[in-house]
């Protein structure tokens, strides 16, 4: 007679947990597990060697304006939401835009919007935001605001003990932030990505320049889209073939151009 | 063992469709004066459970005579009563009540045998299969032996036929009335201004949250009523986004909120700036009038009697608006009397979070926390985008932006 062995009670309410029973202490159903969340970009999780943005880390995405540090933001937030997190953009400049957030597949219904009104009070913010817990990544866009040292001095060290993450867009205070950042991702622009004359995207070039938790000095390419985010086409990486930056200059009839162009920067 | 014994109440000006049902609840709030157990059995029916009770109220019919006072005390509707052995019994004599004229109809096992068929609860195809057979009594039904009831008509026969011998084994599942935390302290000499009761205001939270946290239970809303010298009470509800059991964050949010409302009730500042309506929707402050609701209100004698003036009706207040104070200073009125009223009593461990979205439960204890990032930074800062129009061709058209709100 086949009889099934009891399980444990632990094992049962482990189970009853993680359907969705929560008993007030333990992971809640959903949250995003693990030490690292991915950035959204395979090969920077590699790079980075954690698996992407370990817990509890200030990360600077080091990037000059316009070099894809918003574009690899918008895609660590689309991946931590995906996998179940919930994240918050501080956006100090207003200058956010939702409907570019979600073409980059972030799920605006699970995505906190806060607008401090000044550079402490932004960095105060993020730190309350990491204390509930709840927030997986929050990504501190100071524009082009400068910031004191003594401003973010306390940050990493709330963040350690947390477990969240924040991710730092600071292009006018870049060695100011990467003092206190335990993580320092360089981006810097490679090529454009064009289809037709159409600039669909970038590919921009990231190192790794500091890591507090691994080995820095990996770099690797990120092709960083601007409109339709991970839902790009398969077929257009396929179709991509680098272009010498003199073709620039005399472009080819549109029937004559592959779909995607690689231009040189 | 004693016989149980059931008042039913029909109000039949409540059966109908296009009712207004409102004053059906309150009434059985009241009849919560004679009995512990009252069932509602649908909209416009009730079971009253009168076992015993006998000692406390005379007869029968005094009970019922009881009964239909205290409801007519909430709404003067036509009311019809029966009491029978059980649930069964006494609505088929409250039934009974509504076709004559007295308004209470005790029935007897007695009666039951020239009782038509055509008041069992039984669809149409049993009904006419029981006069197939000749079968048009309670009496003629009730005396043919079980088995062959069932052999003929099933389950359903054989519970017919129980019903028609007077039999009802369900018994009466009592109503849960809500039930309300109240706390109250009265200062003499009065209080100047709101803050200062912001001491009182945190003893009374502890005190009911120490209660409750006795029993494992924690509240989902606040009501706050504050009354002042020679002007209105001042009253707020604040609803938490989950059940909280932290009487330093209670006690600091009902403040703020307080504080504003105070400042909102002040003659300049109420008259002199119109809000838009849709603002309270967005999420900045609501202070609510709580009405009858508040028992601090009902057990504080009306010393003012008709002429007290009503309450604040507390519009909508941002925190970006002008101070009220900026034309010229105001005088507070001074606090004579607080009280503090918890209900939606709940588990906080036991909350249902949501099975398919993962970030629905944890967003809902997200508000929570933001309700406090909100007291810290005040209002403005917290926000939701939500789509408008996706393929709009101007970029600002496509998106929103909406104000999170407690």
């Amino acid at each position: 007679m086949h009889t099934q062995a009891a399980r444990p009670l632990t094992d049962v309410l482990e189970a009853l947990r993680e359907k969705g029973l929560r008993k007030g202490v333990g992971p809640m159903p959903g949250q995003v597990d693990g030490p690292s969340i991915s950035t959204g970009h395979p090969r920077l999780d590699d790079a980075l060697r954690t698996g992407g943005w370990p817990r509890g880390s200030l990360a600077l995405l080091d990037a000059p304006l316009g070099n894809g540090a918003t574009s690899l933001a918008l895609a660590s937030l689309a991946a931590c939401q995906a996998a179940g997190g919930l994240v918050a953009w501080l956006d100090l400049e207003g200058s956010f835009d939702p409907s570019t957030a979600a073409r980059a597949d972030v799920n605006l219904e699970w995505l906190l919007l806060a607008r401090p009104r000044d550079t402490g009070e932004a960095v105060e913010l993020a730190a309350w935001l990491a204390r509930t817990r709840l927030l997986d990544v929050v990504v501190l866009d100071l524009g082009v605001a400068a910031v004191a040292s003594r401003t973010l001095s306390r940050l990493p060290e709330l963040l350690t003990r947390f477990g969240g993450i924040v991710l730092a867009l600071a292009p006018a205070a870049r060695e100011t932030v990467a003092g206190v950042a335990g993580i320092r991702v360089m981006l810097e622009r490679r090529a454009w990505l064009s289809v037709g004359r159409d600039v669909v995207g970038e590919r921009v070039e990231a190192i790794v320049a500091r890591h507090r938790w691994a080995l820095a000095g990996a770099s690797t390419e990120l092709d960083l889209w601007f409109s339709e985010g991970r839902r790009v086409d398969a077929l257009l990486r396929s179709l991509a073939s680098p272009v010498a930056a003199r073709d620039l200059e005399h472009l080819r009839p549109i029937d004559q151009q592959p779909a995607l162009r690689v231009l040189s920067a | 063992m004693i016989d149980a014994r059931l008042l039913a109440l029909v109000w039949p000006d409540l059966r109908l469709a296009d009712a207004d049902v409102a004053p059906f609840q309150p009434m059985l709030d009241a009849l919560d004066d004679l009995s512990p157990r009252i069932e509602a059995v649908d909209v416009g029916v009730a079971l009253v459970d009168i076992t015993g009770l006998g000692a406390l109220f005379g007869s029968e019919r005094r009970i019922a005579a009881r009964a239909a006072a205290l409801a007519r005390e909430v709404a003067p509707l036509d009311v019809r009563a029966g009491i029978g052995d059980n649930r069964w019994l006494a609505v088929l004599a409250a039934r009974l009540g509504l076709t004559g004229d007295a308004p209470l109809r005790i029935l007897d096992r007695s009666e039951l045998p020239q009782l038509p068929l055509t008041l069992l609860p039984a669809d149409p195809a049993t009904r006419q299969r029981f006069s197939l057979f000749g079968l048009t009594t309670f009496g003629q039904l009730a005396a043919l032996p079980r088995s062959a009831v069932g052999a003929q008509f099933g389950a359903t026969g054989e519970r017919l036929q129980q019903l028609a011998r007077g039999n009802d084994p369900r018994p009466l599942v009592p109503r849960r009335r809500p039930e309300r935390l109240v706390a109250e302290r009265a200062f003499e000499p009065p209080l100047s201004d709101v803050g200062a009761a912001g001491l009182a205001l945190r003893a009374l939270v502890t005190e009911l949250v120490d209660r409750l946290r006795d029993r494992h239970l924690a509240p989902g809303r606040a009501a706050l009523e504050l009354e002042r010298e020679d002007a209105a009470p001042l009253r707020i509800e604040l609803a938490f986004p989950q059940p909280a059991l932290e009487p330093d964050w209670i006690a600091r949010l009902l403040l703020s909120r307080l504080e504003a409302a105070a400042r909102g009730s002040l003659p300049n500042f109420n008259q002199d700036r119109p809000r838009p309506p849709d603002r309270s929707s967005q999420g900045q402050m609501q202070a609510q009038e709580l009405g009858k609701s508040m028992p601090h209100s009902r057990h504080r004698p009306d010393t003012a009697g008709p002429n007290r003036p009503k309450p604040a009706v507390v519009g909508v207040w941002q925190a970006g608006d002008d101070e009220p104070g900026d034309d010229e200073p105001q005088d507070e009125p001074r606090i004579v009397g607080i009280g503090l009223a918890f209900d939606r009593l709940s588990d906080p461990q036991s909350r249902q979070l949501a099975a398919f979205e993962p970030q629905a439960g944890r967003w809902e204890e997200l508000r929570w926390s933001l309700e406090r990032v909100r007291a810290r930074f005040g209002d403005g800062r917290l926000w939701r985008a939500e789509h408008v129009r996706p393929s709009a061709s101007l970029a600002e058209q496509r998106s929103r932006l909406v104000d999170i709100g407690p």
